[in-house]
């Protein structure tokens, strides 16, 4: 397994899937950098005692636009990294013929895959941190951020979470479909998933009545259920910022125009859902997998 | 040779458009070089795939030096160079003998030793540098059988080993055919190429339409249909007649007598063996004709293998 996880690796590497992706990144973190400045001390009242309370709040409400606004694309790349870089894992190499010419060496099946999966799960989670904690330093570095380690910790597991979902996901897919089909299909999955999110967060801040608002409440479960990445975000912008302590104080969340806002936020079970949603696909893939002819 | 190293036993495949095998049972012995033929979509890659532990047979069983297909003890056993494949391109050549010598379980020394050798013996060579993006299919195909043989197996099954290859590759391929073969290795190719199979191959197997048609050896089939062909000048139809009567035999005048213009014209008989040519060679002599020529033809098993599938419905061809 450590074959394949390793092969995997240098895989991404080859064929400059981390250059490409780093160096992209550092051109978002530069954009990044410069809207948190703007954001960050345009219109701030001058005169205003360093110490005074309204600073102090007027600082942290900029901080979590920011790094709502962060973690929201921080979110798509993480996503968007962990569906291409796993979509064609298998149909792909079935397609070209690479597979035919692995498999039958002395390697339990379920081992090849568990290798490949650990290796963009690696690499995307690697990939997450860096990013949770760049765009976690320019914001801190321009306005006041939560700085609760264990909330932060928390957070990046919520924010890399995806990752392991939507690589096994994606394999799995990648077992059943072509891997055109498989990128289509994982693709659309994740914006129902995401589309999902919006009508949460859109229904919970409307003024709407209960006759409409149940039926949007039971159509977001259903797509969340389906695919439960945006709700993950969701959670980990509210334990970012605890938002059963700081939500009275600080507008996140809570405005209805903000697309940014993360609506009702999804309970620890959802969570567990969601872990145990990523651990089937995982399972079924693996089962899939070492018993599909080639 | 001694015991069975591949047993099938009622080994089938039935895929959803009717394709696959059915039912076929073969034994091939250890040390034995075993030429597996048949028409496109005979079946014959699906066999070979459900030995190799690609494909899940349907039912029936088959061992590899009496492991079952399949299993991580069969698998350590084969080499396989399967018929449609690549290798990773983002690889050096070099480096994907050395992943597969790794998926073997070759420790660092063994593999250090043995990829360089192999690369060299397949053609490759300093080439094994340059990654597999810029090989041409033929050194694909020279890179596949490094790595079918990197494992040094007791086992080597070759999905079409050659068909890539220019006259002189087949040649090397042909010729370390033979090294493995000398080695002890059971070799177990399926192939078109009729004539690497009737150099180095001491049984065939003959599959159509999913079921297998005949199996023989070599030596059996050729000798069955042992024919010959004379170039002679000046024959008429008299002397032809004559001839005939003469020896008995069925002597046609080649289909393909392109030259007959001239007077000079291919005659093919079925003989049984070199002394029968000698004789016949004597008799068109000593009715005043010439002979230019006189030899066995080169596709004997081609012959064969045309013959024996002649009128039969060939999946392939349908479609």
């Amino acid at each position: 397994m450590t074959v394949i996880f390793g092969m995997t690796w240098r895989e991404m590497t080859r064929k400059r899937v981390v250059l490409l992706t780093l160096l992209l990144t550092v051109v978002f973190l530069i954009a990044f950098w410069f809207i948190a400045r703007t954001i960050a001390t345009a219109g701030i009242t001058a005169g205003l005692d360093p110490d005074s309370p309204e600073l102090l709040i007027e600082r942290f409400t900029r901080g979590a636009f920011l790094l709502t606004l962060g973690y929201f694309f921080g979110a798509f790349v993480v996503a968007f990294l962990a569906i291409f870089t796993s979509f064609s894992a298998i149909a792909g190499e079935a397609e070209q013929g690479v597979l035919q010419a692995m498999l039958p060496r002395p390697l339990p099946r379920w081992q090849w895959y568990l290798g490949r999966w650990l290796g963009y799960v690696t690499m995307g989670i690697l990939y997450a941190f860096l990013l949770y904690a760049a765009i976690f330093l320019i914001t801190w570095q321009h306005a006041a951020v939560p700085r609760d380690a264990a909330s932060l910790f928390q957070a990046f597991l919520l924010f890399a979470m995806p990752v392991p979902i939507l690589a096994a996901v994606s394999m799995l897919g990648s077992g059943w479909l072509s891997a055109l089909g498989n990128g289509v299909w994982m693709t659309m999955l994740y914006g129902a998933g995401w589309l999902g999110g919006m009508i949460e967060k859109v229904g919970a801040q409307l003024p709407l009545g209960t006759d409409v608002i149940q039926p949007l409440s039971k159509v977001s479960g259903l797509i969340s259920l389906l695919m439960p990445v945006d709700g993950l975000q969701r959670k980990m912008l509210a334990v970012l910022f605890d938002y059963r302590s700081l939500g009275a104080l600080l507008p996140v969340g809570a405005n209805p125009m903000n697309q940014f806002a993360f609506g009702q936020v999804p309970s620890t079970s959802f969570v567990v859902y969601a872990g145990l949603y990523g651990a089937a696909a995982l399972g079924l893939g693996m089962w899939r997998f070492s018993r599909k002819d080639f | 040779m001694s015991a069975a190293a591949i047993v099938a036993d009622g080994l089938t495949k039935r895929y959803a458009n009717g394709r696959g095998c059915r039912d076929v049972t073969i034994a091939v012995e250890e040390g034995e070089a075993f030429g597996f033929l048949g028409p496109n979509g005979a079946g014959k890659s699906t066999f070979v795939k459900m030995l190799a532990g690609l494909v899940a047979p349907t039912s029936g069983a088959a061992t590899l030096l009496g492991q079952p297909i399949g299993s991580l003890p069969a698998k350590r056993l084969i080499g396989y160079l399967p018929e449609l494949y690549r290798y990773q391109e983002w690889l050096t050549g070099e480096e994907v003998v050395r992943l597969h010598a790794r998926l073997c379980g070759l420790d660092r020394i063994t593999a250090d030793r043995r990829v360089p050798r192999l690369l060299e013996e397949v053609g490759i060579g300093l080439r094994g540098r340059d990654r597999v993006k810029h090989y041409s299919k033929g050194m694909q195909q020279r890179l596949g059988l490094a790595c079918a043989l990197v494992g040094d197996p007791p086992i080597v099954f070759l999905d079409e080993p050659s068909s890539a290859l220019d006259p002189i590759g087949r040649m090397e391929v042909r010729a370390l055919l033979k090294r493995l073969k000398a080695q002890g290795k059971t070799v177990f190719l399926n192939s078109h190429l009729l004539e690497d199979v009737e150099a180095i191959c001491d049984r065939i197997a003959l599959m159509n339409d999913g079921r297998i048609l005949r199996h023989g050896r070599v030596a059996d089939v050729l000798q069955q249909r042992l024919r010959w062909r004379f170039k002679v000048g000046g024959l008429s139809d008299e002397a032809l007649v004559w001839l005939r009567e003469a020896t008995g035999l069925r002597i046609e005048l080649s289909a393909n007598a392109g030259d007959s213009t001239d007077g000079i014209v291919w005659l093919e008989a079925e003989l049984e063996d070199e002394e029968q040519a000698g004789w016949v060679n004597a008799l068109i002599a000593g009715q005043g004709m010439t002979l230019y020529e006189a030899g066995c033809r080169a596709e004997r098993l081609e012959s064969w293998f045309v013959q024996a599938v002649a009128g039969l419905s060939h999946r392939g061809e349908r479609g």
